[in-house]
This record gives C-alpha cells, sequence and structure tokens, in this order.
C-alpha cells in the first residue's frame, strides 16, 4: 500500500526502503559544480515528474506556472544576492549598535583588567624554572586571590549575553589580552572540570590536547610571546554553571594564579549575591569581585530599532502590522533583542522569497540620484507586476515605463528620509518621557493616519496654529496616542534641555532645508532669549524687577516651546508619511504578518490536534466534509479516534474506545456518534454477519495503528501498570 | 488588543475543557470494561492486518502532499538564508522531505539522519556527514585541501570537538559548500536525550551544515532552550500535515492490544517454564495454586514458600530456592511486592483465569 505520493516522486526515494531502517544515510551527494549551474534545467524536468495524472490539472498548473514565473527565472539568484547584501548590512549595523552601546563599560572593563593584573605581577614574578614545574607554586595565602569581574546583565534570558560576551573576548583580545570564552554548558557535572580546562587548553593553545593538565597552560604562559600579558576567562552565565564544577574551577585557578595571571569575568543575570549562593565558601573566598552592569534590553532594542528601521540602514522596511507584531513578539514572548533581530530576518527573507521586485532593493539602496534602475530595464512581465502593485493602482499612473518606475524608487526614498528624520526628531523629544522608539514606529507606521491627512485639504504650514489644533485637524493622532505625548512634552521643556532638544533636531534636519531653517530660527531666539537672562542675571538689578523680567522670560520661552512644539507636529504632519502610504512601497515593504507568525512560532500543540479535529479542511475531500459534524467512516482513522477521545474524560477506557471505533468505522449510514456510543456491547452482538468477524483483525489493527499514530504525536499516554485498561489524555482543547 | 483577547479566551477555553474533562471522568462511573473483553485476535493476525489496512483518502493525500511541491523553492531560499526548516503537522513528512532534498536540494549533498529509531550513534553519522562535507570541499578546489589539515587524519579518529571544528570552518565563498543534514523526528525515541539535542543545535550552527528536520509530539518545543531555538536551530516553522501514516515511525511501537494482554503473555510464560527443570516447574506451581485459592491476598510469604516446597523435597535450601526465583523473575514471570504487614511477598502477575490456563499447559 504505498502512497501515491512516492509513485510521483522520483524513483530515488522508493528504493529507500532499507534505508528506513540505518540510523543515517547519505541520501545524495553534491552534483559537480559544472552541472549545478543549469539549475532551471533540472527545476524543468522535476515539474515533468510532479504532475502526476491524478491532479486536478488546471488547478495545479496555474498555481505552480504563476509560481514558477516568478521563482525560476534568474531574477530567484538576485534576489538572493539582494537578500545577501541587504541581511549583512542589517547584521553589521547591528553588530556596530550594540558594540557602541556596550563600548563604554568595555572600556571600563578593560582598565579593571590592566590594574588588576598590575596587582597581580606586584606580588612577584616566579622565574622560569619554578614556573615550569607541574605544580603551583606555594606562597602567603592572600596572593591566591582571583580578580573576578562580575558583569551584570539586567536579563533573564542569557541569549542576548552571550553575543555581548563575545564582543567583550574580541574587544580585549584586541587590547592585548589572552582570552577564553566559557561557556556555561562547559561547566556541567557531566563534564566536569577536565571539560573546563581542555577548553581552555584549545582556545590558548589554538589545538586539541588530550590531558586536561592546568601546568601545560602554565608552561605556555612561560613562553616569550605570552607573557607579560593578562590571562582573561570569560564565563557567560554563572547561574546556569554546575555548582561543584565551577567551584572546583575557581580554586584550581586560585592555586595557580601566581604563575598564570587569570582574571575572570563572570555573567550574573540576577544579583550581585549570586556568586555567594552558587560557589562553596572555599572558593568563594578567593574571589575579589567588582561589579559592572551592561545596558538594558530595551535600550539595547531602541539603538537596534533606531539604526535598523528607523535610519534605514538597508533601504528594507516593515509594515504597521508586522511592526506591532515584532513589538508584541518582544514583549510578550521573551524580551531578548535576539529573538526581535531573529523576526527581523525572518521577515526579510519572506520578503524576498516572495515579493518578486524586492531585487530592486539593492539598487534601490545603492541609488545616489534617481537612478533605481541605473541602465537597465525590466522586462514586461517584471513591469506589469511593479504597476500592479496595490499601491500603484491606487494611484492610477498611466503610464507604465521603466523611466516612471525609477522615478516612483527615488520618491519613495526621499519620502523614506523624511519619515525618518520626523520619527528621529519626536523620538528625541519622546526620551524626555522614556518612550520607547518601538512604540513611537508603531504609531508612525499607522496608514490610517495617512489616509486621514490626505482627506483633510492640504493647507500647508499654519504660522498661527498650535500644535493642539494641529492635533485636532487629525483625529488619528489622538490624545492618549505616544505622538501626541511626545509633542505634548515639547511644551513643558526647560529652557536647557529645550536648548539641547533643538541642537539636535537641528543635526537631524539637515536634509529638509526648510525645517532646518526654522529649527535653527527657534535656535537663535531661544539663544537671544537666553542671552537677556543671563545677561539680567550678571547685571544686579534689583529683586522686585528682576522678579518681574523672569516672569516675562518664562513667557517667552514658554512661546518659544509652543513653536517648538508647533514645529514638530508640522514637521509630522507634512512628512511623516507611513510607507504604506506610497507608492511602490510593496517592494521595499513587508507586509505579510500572517505569514511571518506561521514561520517564526510554531504551534505544534494546537496545530496538531486542529489536523485530526478538522481534517476535512485540510484533506477537502468530497466524502466526509458532507457528513458535517458527525463521524462518518470514510474518515481517516486516527482521526475518528480523536474525535471519539474528545467525549471521555482524562482516562479513556481502551474496551470502550475500541467498541465505539468499531461501531463508527462499521455503521454504513451516518449515525450520529452518541448513539453508537451507547450501546456498543449489544452492537457488536447484534452485528453477527460474516463481514464483521472477517474483519475483526483488520479493525483491531486499524485500532491498534491508531493509537500508535496518536502515542507518536504526543496525545496519549499508555495504559500502566496500575491503569492496564485506559490511556490518558495529554491535551484537553485546542 | 484583538490578539491578547483572543489568547486569553483560548486560556480560558483550555483550563474550561480541563477541568471538563477531569469532572467527567471523576463523576460518571468509571467504565469497568477491561481491555481482556475485546476478543483480541492473535498477535501475528494482527501484525499481518496491520500490514494491510486500506488506506483512505490516498488521492486527497497525493494531491495534499503535492500541493507542498510549490513551496520548495521558497524552503530552499529559507534553507539558503540559514534558516533551519522544521517540519509540523500530523502525517509521516518524511516521504514528502526527502522528496524535497532529492529535487530541490541538487546542489547540497544530503545526509539523513533517522530519529524515530531505538538508538543513534551521533558520532558515526557526523563522521559520515564530515566525510561528505571533505569530498565536496575538495571537488569545489584544488587549493583548499591546504587550509584543512586535519583531513589528513581520518575523521573516525576524531574527537566531536575538531568534527564540529571542522564543520564550522571558514566558508570559501558565501554559501559555497554545504551538507544538508535531514532529521526525521528530531523528537524522536533516539535524540530526545538533552544531549543529542544540544550536539545537534551545535551541529546545526555550523557554517557548513544547513538543517531540515521533522517533529511528530506536540510537546516537541520544549526540548529547545532559547540559545537553541533562536541562534543555533534557528528555525523557521512549516505546518505541513500530510496524513500519512506513520509507517517506519511507528515500527517499534508495541501494538496496543497486542501488548499486555493475557493469552499471549501467558502463552510467553508457558514457553519459558517449558524450558525450565521440573523441580523449578513444580515451585512456580505451587506458588500458582496459593495465588489461586488466596485470590484477596497479596501475595505468598517467602518463607512460607520455602516451608512448602522443603517439605515436599523440591529445594534443599535457601539458596536453591532464590536462584528459582531469579530464574522466574528475570522473565517477569515473578513480581514481589511488600505486604500490608511489611514483609515481601511474591505474586504472579497475571489474571487467575489467565493462570489457569498457565497451569493447564504446563501440565500437559
Amino acid at each position: 500500500m504505498a502512497p501515491s505520493v512516492t509513485d510521483s516522486s522520483p524513483p530515488s526515494t522508493t528504493c529507500t526502503s532499507e534505508n528506513n531502517l540505518q540510523q543515517f544515510f547519505v541520501l545524495h551527494k553534491a552534483l559537480p559544480p559544472n552541472s549545478e549551474r543549469k539549475s532551471t534545467g533540472t527545476g524543468k524536468t522535476r515539474r515533468r515528474i510532479n504532475l502526476s495524472p491524478s491532479l486536478p490539472e488546471s488547478l495545479e498548473k496555474s498555481e505552480v506556472e504563476r509560481a514558477k514565473e516568478y521563482h525560476e527565472l534568474p531574477y530567484l539568484k538576485l534576489r538572493m544576492e539582494a537578500f545577501d547584501i541587504v541581511w549583512s548590512k542589517i547584521e553589521s549595523t547591528i553588530k556596530d549598535v550594540l558594540r557602541d552601546i556596550n563600548n563604554s563599560v568595555f572600556q571600563e572593563i578593560n582598565h579593571w583588567v590592566r590594574e588588576s593584573f598590575n596587582t597581580i605581577r606586584s606580588c612577584g614574578m616566579p622565574n622560569f624554572a619554578e614556573a615550569t614545574r607541574p605544580f603551583p607554586i606555594v606562597t602567603d595565602p592572600t596572593s591566591k586571590q582571583i580578580f573576578t569581574g562580575l558583569v551584570l546583565t539586567k536579563n533573564m534570558e542569557f541569549v542576548d549575553d552571550i553575543l555581548a560576551f563575545e564582543e567583550l573576548g574580541v574587544y580585549l583580545k584586541s587590547q592585548g589580552c589572552h582570552v577564553a570564552n566559557l561557556s556555561s554548558v562547559e561547566f556541567s557535572a557531566q563534564n566536569g572540570i577536565a571539560g573546563c580546562l581542555r577548553s581552555l587548553l584549545r582556545q590558548f593553545l589554538m589545538a586539541t590536547v588530550d590531558s586536561a593538565d592546568i601546568s601545560i597552560l602554565a608552561s605556555w604562559y612561560m613562553e616569550q610571546k605570552n607573557y607579560d600579558y593578562p590571562v582573561v576567562v570569560i564565563v557567560d552565565d554563572i547561574e546556569r554553571c554546575c555548582r561543584s564544577v565551577l567551584s572546583d574551577f575557581i580554586l584550581i585557578l586560585s592555586e595557580w594564579v601566581v604563575k598564570i595571571p587569570v582574571i575572570l569575568i563572570v555573567g550574573v543575570a540576577t544579583t550581585v549575591n549570586s556568586p555567594r549562593e552558587i560557589l562553596h565558601s572555599n572558593a568563594l573566598r578567593h574571589l575579589s569581585p567588582c561589579k559592572f552592569s551592561l545596558r538594558t534590553p530595551a535600550e539595547r532594542m531602541d539603538s537596534i530599532v533606531e539604526g535598523v528601521l528607523v535610519k534605514q540602514c538597508s533601504g528594507f522596511s516593515i509594515s504597521q502590522r508586522v511592526a506591532i507584531f515584532l513589538r508584541n513578539y518582544f514583549v510578550s514572548q521573551d524580551g531578548t533583542s535576539t529573538s526581535f533581530i531573529r523576526g527581523l530576518k525572518m521577515a526579510c527573507v519572506q520578503h524576498f522569497s516572495m515579493e518578486p521586485l524586492s531585487f530592486m532593493l539593492n539598487k534601490y539602496l545603492l541609488e545616489k540620484d534617481g537612478q533605481a534602475l541605473g541602465n537597465e530595464s525590466l522586462p514586461d512581465l517584471m513591469l506589469k507586476h511593479a504597476f500592479d502593485l496595490p499601491s500603484t493602482r491606487r494611484n492610477k499612473l498611466t503610464e507604465q515605463t521603466n523611466e516612471i518606475l525609477a522615478q516612483g524608487l527615488s520618491e519613495l526614498k526621499r519620502l523614506q528620509n523624511r519619515w525618518s528624520t520626523s520619527v528621529m526628531c519626536l523620538y528625541e523629544s519622546g526620551k524626555f518621557e522614556k518612550i520607547r522608539l518601538l512604540d513611537i514606529i508603531c504609531e508612525a507606521l499607522d496608514p490610517e493616519s495617512c489616509k486621514s491627512r490626505a482627506s483633510d485639504t492640504h493647507t500647508g504650514m499654519e504660522k498661527d496654529s498650535s500644535s493642539d489644533c494641529l492635533f485636532q485637524q487629525y483625529p488619528s493622532l489622538q490624545k492618549c496616542s505616544i505622538i501626541y505625548r511626545a509633542v505634548r512634552k515639547v511644551r513643558d521643556l526647560p529652557v536647557e534641555e529645550l536648548h539641547k532638544l533643538l541642537k539636535r533636531w537641528g543635526r537631524l534636519t539637515v536634509d529638509i532645508a526648510e525645517i532646518h531653517e526654522k529649527v535653527k530660527e527657534l535656535q537663535s531666539l531661544l539663544k537671544s532669549e537666553n542671552g537677556r537672562s543671563s545677561k539680567q542675571d550678571l547685571n544686579n538689578t534689583p529683586r522686585r524687577h528682576a522678579s518681574q523680567s523672569q516672569n516675562m522670560i518664562e513667557k517667552e520661552t514658554k512661546s518659544i516651546n509652543e513653536k517648538a512644539a508647533t514645529l514638530l507636529a508640522c514637521l509630522i504632519r507634512d512628512n511623516m508619511q507611513p510607507i504604506e502610504c506610497l507608492t511602490f512601497h510593496e517592494i521595499v515593504c513587508f507586509k505579510n504578518v500572517d505569514e511571518l507568525r506561521l514561520a517564526l512560532i510554531g504551534d505544534p500543540r494546537r496545530r496538531i490536534q486542529a489536523d485530526l479535529l478538522e481534517f476535512q479542511k485540510i484533506l477537502q475531500c468530497s466524502c466526509c466534509s458532507r457528513s458535517g459534524n458527525s463521524l462518518s467512516p470514510s474518515m481517516h482513522d486516527t482521526s475518528i479516534m480523536y474525535n471519539l477521545a474528545q467525549e471521555h474524560g482524562d482516562l479513556i477506557n481502551l474496551h470502550d474506545w475500541y467498541q465505539s471505533f468499531k461501531s463508527t468505522v462499521l455503521c454504513p449510514t451516518n449515525k450520529k456518534k452518541h448513539k453508537s456510543k451507547q450501546s456498543p456491547l449489544t452492537k457488536k452482538r447484534k452485528g453477527t454477519s460474516e463481514l464483521e468477524n472477517q474483519s475483526e483483525a483488520s479493525f483491531q489493527a486499524r485500532f491498534c495503528r491508531a493509537v500508535m499514530e496518536l502515542q507518536i504525536t504526543g496525545l496519549l499516554r499508555m495504559p500502566t501498570k496500575r491503569r492496564p485498561d485506559f490511556v490518558q489524555r495529554v491535551a484537553f482543547g485546542l | 488588543m484583538t490578539e491578547s483577547h483572543d489568547e486569553n479566551e483560548e486560556e480560558f477555553e483550555f483550563s474550561r475543557n480541563y477541568f471538563l474533562a477531569k469532572e467527567l471522568a471523576g463523576s460518571g462511573k468509571k467504565s469497568t470494561h477491561k481491555l481482556s473483553d475485546i476478543s483480541i485476535v492473535d498477535e501475528q493476525e494482527l501484525r499481518a492486518a496491520t500490514a494491510d489496512i486500506e488506506p483512505k483518502h490516498e488521492r486527497e493525500i497525493a494531491s495534499l502532499i503535492n500541493s507542498y511541491k510549490a513551496l520548495y523553492s521558497k524552503w530552499v531560499f529559507e534553507l539558503r538564508c540559514g534558516f533551519g526548516l522544521l517540519m509540523y503537522g500530523f502525517g509521516s513528512k518524511k516521504a514528502l522531505i526527502e522528496d524535497f532534498a532529492s529535487t530541490a536540494l541538487k546542489e547540497y549533498s544530503v545526509v539523513v539522519i533517522n530519529g524515530y529509531l531505538q538508538s543513534i550513534n551521533m558520532k558515526q553519522a557526523m563522521i559520515a556527514i564530515a566525510g561528505v562535507l571533505w569530498d565536496q570541499l575538495k571537488n569545489k578546489g584544488r587549493d583548499s585541501s591546504g587550509s584543512f589539515p586535519k583531513g589528513q587524519q581520518p575523521f573516525s579518529s576524531q574527537s566531536i570537538d575538531s568534527l564540529l571544528a571542522f564543520f564550522d570552518g571558514p566558508q570559501v565563498e558565501e554559501n559555497d559548500c554545504c551538507v544538508c543534514v535531514v532529521v526525521h523526528s528530531i523528537d524522536g525515541p533516539a535524540l530526545r536525550g538533552a544531549e543529542f539535542q544540544l550536539l545537534l543545535a551545535r551541529l546545526a550552527s555550523c557554517s557548513h551544515i544547513r538543517i531540515v528536520a521533522s517533529i511528530d509530539h506536540v510537546n516537541a518545543p520544549l526540548l529547545w532552550d532559547k540559545k537553541m531555538v533562536h541562534t543555533q536551530f534557528n528555525w523557521c516553522w512549516y505546518h505541513v500535515p500530510t496524513f500519512a501514516p506513520y509507517k517506519v515511525e511507528g515500527i517499534f511501537f508495541p501494538l496496543i492490544l497486542a501488548h499486555g494482554n493475557t493469552t499471549q503473555s501467558a502463552k510467553t510464560a508457558a514457553i519459558v517454564l517449558q524450558s525450565l527443570t521440573p523441580n523449578a516447574q513444580s515451585v512456580f506451581k505451587i506458588l500458582a495454586g496459593y495465588q489461586l485459592s488466596h485470590p484477596d491476598e497479596e501475595g505468598m510469604p517467602m518463607d512460607n514458600l520455602y516451608t512448602i516446597c522443603r517439605e515436599r523435597f523440591l529445594v534443599s535450601s535457601l539458596v536453591t530456592l532464590n536462584s528459582h526465583l531469579t530464574e522466574f523473575k528475570d522473565h517477569e514471570l515473578v513480581k514481589t511486592r511488600r505486604h500490608s504487614d511489611g514483609q515481601d511477598c511474591l505474586y504472579i502477575p497475571l489474571a487467575s483465569e489467565a493462570l489457569e490456563k498457565l497451569l493447564s499447559e504446563i501440565s500437559d
């Protein structure tokens, strides 16, 4: 009963039955490089094989054919290349951002490492003969101290910090230290102390050493080129290490610390007290700790989002729904930037694998002055696709030429830059309210806000309108919105902070001349105000007069605050166009949030049950869907069984289950399952037809297989000795 | 907003279902039907019947699996971009994945690991992968042989760490040279251990390795921690139910109706007993007789048995009796349990009728 799947598959899979019981086997080897080139050729032959006669041909053709048009053209390769370029840009941006954010801590740590090293050295250096003896030097107990940096990660999840510690290692290496990174997995009871030492030796000596002997390390350190540099051992997460192994490790290091000036850096996720709880007291007294802290995940996130999504390092962008999904994924899943970056990468991959024109991102990124396409022109099929995008149809472009597309793309880029400038200006003022950038983005990407703006007649910048008025005109920016709060904050800023803010705006708006000018204007206004106030402070004017003029100055700064807020509101109104409102945005913007969710978050527990309970929806067979809710004998056996199991409590009596299964399967008409369940025994006695006797074995076999399949999926627990006649249900409801 | 609402709803639904199920079990009289009430056919017959169960919905299943072929190019794309593919959904995905590997992954070498088996020697598998990768690297360019000095040493004598280091070697060109490792049922019995998963995760994160795996168990994600999921496996999930029968995957699962059923165990017990000495058989008969005549007791006290056996000249010392009992216990014919008054007692783990049947068989 080989399923016809294998019939339509190439012969290589049909003859692998003997491979099924092999632990592993080589399915095939890579084609030599030259035959690999003609991948389109193989694609064609594959398609011919795939078309099994049993399939409704027309349906398959239209789907597969269309997919093929886009995927099997050389453009697929272009898209892959474009992905590589875009993602490597994003990745390096993230790396830089994270390095920058950690830089100050790293410098601090480096400084401390140097100091500690000097302290160790000041205790005296062993001579060569001493140092190469395979046992530690016995000196006074005070010299057995290990300088230990406790790096607080402020993060319950350690994934984010793995990278940070790797970077720290690289940084310290570049500063001339010998560095080894040990992961907490290496401090397991199973590997024991030998595992750690071996890993140390491997990293310092750059070679595999079979014996785990720390004296090898000591003699390595005595070599001329290694001497005079501190040895740093980084352990990423102390809380996940095995207590005794870590304690032993510290004891050994402390014995040897004169010969090998080891400085320990450990990551601590909870509090500074955790080493006290984890280590044995005799190990603990050898530590002389020093505390450092990394930035919080939220701060890290803001910098990543700024670098990747706002500053448009790659040209790739995401829609509001995707942004909200990623934010929720970050907040509700585990709060690690690693998961966010993974989500972003997935979005990027999905975009490039699904959007036929995404390869243009590469050129879009490089283009300087409206030459998005360079001299190349797109084939008609692609061009048609570009002008068939919803955003282009909305704008009813009459001409469909390469030039229009190129222009559209550079306009898109220009508007995108303006959007990021506006968002950054907002973020700067939002910082005073501790508003997260990701939250601002989720609002700033809202395509609805753009629609309401478009419906409003565009009146340009009104000099006298206050920021409040401006917002009233745009109902989507409601009072509770984050953007509103950020703008409001500008009005309440004290002079010094307003000054700082304007300075930052000045830097941000260099590209938008009209806004930049206004910022400059406000800056000079503020400066003159400041000048006046400070002058008055210097002059020893009478007290009453001073307070009066102080009042006036305050009033005037308030009006400057108001002006700044209005400026920001105008900036938002005129420049912060969400990407989803722009023509051709589909080429650079990923919108398919459902696809992303499915790829990122597998939900086997729910999905596998749903497969069984609603299998008709997936198989789309004609025989079972008719019967509606009741179970029909034509259904998949395991599906029948799982449906029947739903009627039991947490324990299922195997006998009852078998009888109801049998009666469901036997029943030629679609009897209600309840009915058949009530009288399984009577039915059994009644139905004495020969057919039943013959197929008793087959019913039992089908029952056994269905139980086995449910066991494989983990939806059942098998009978125990205590309850030999019952299986246990594991999942309750989807 | 609506999403979180939905989630709450779901959680509520879940807990309600759970308590409903509990209630159903508690309140309604628990069914007392025994599995032995079904007239179970002989195991051989059952196995034969299992082998030719008539498949249902063959056409629909075939076209369902065929419909996934449109996704192949997307899968390759994602694989190439550094994601691992994780297939889940009801039904055997073995044929699907192998078809995908042999049609769409021609430019990679593909090594398949059958995780549904009872045990797997990962080291051997890794050595095989290393061999394949080595061939591939050699084919790509002659100059690369210089950069892999470990190639001189046979892979079989290398440690797992150095094999992993070899897999994680620098890529000469971007995505130039990769081995795709297909793991069927990565949550299977052989690979369920933490050390296997750690090893697989480290393997998956290597630069020369791409991974395609399938899971069948609903709780499979519990095998992995954040580091494994986010940075090592880097799964891209695909829900691809096939409804194809778990033929190979289920090969080592016992058939529920064949397993632990009385006729069966009585039969095996008879075979074991017949191979023992007459004295040993007689000891067993005493124990069986006692159990049949005292059905409510928890078992026969040890010294009681010893006294009777000595009286009938079946054993001369406690040592001989113990050697008989060890033999019985090894074949699971006899078990011990603690009597309510504290002493150990012996019993035969068979129902009364099965025991009677057994006694009649060995007396013949």
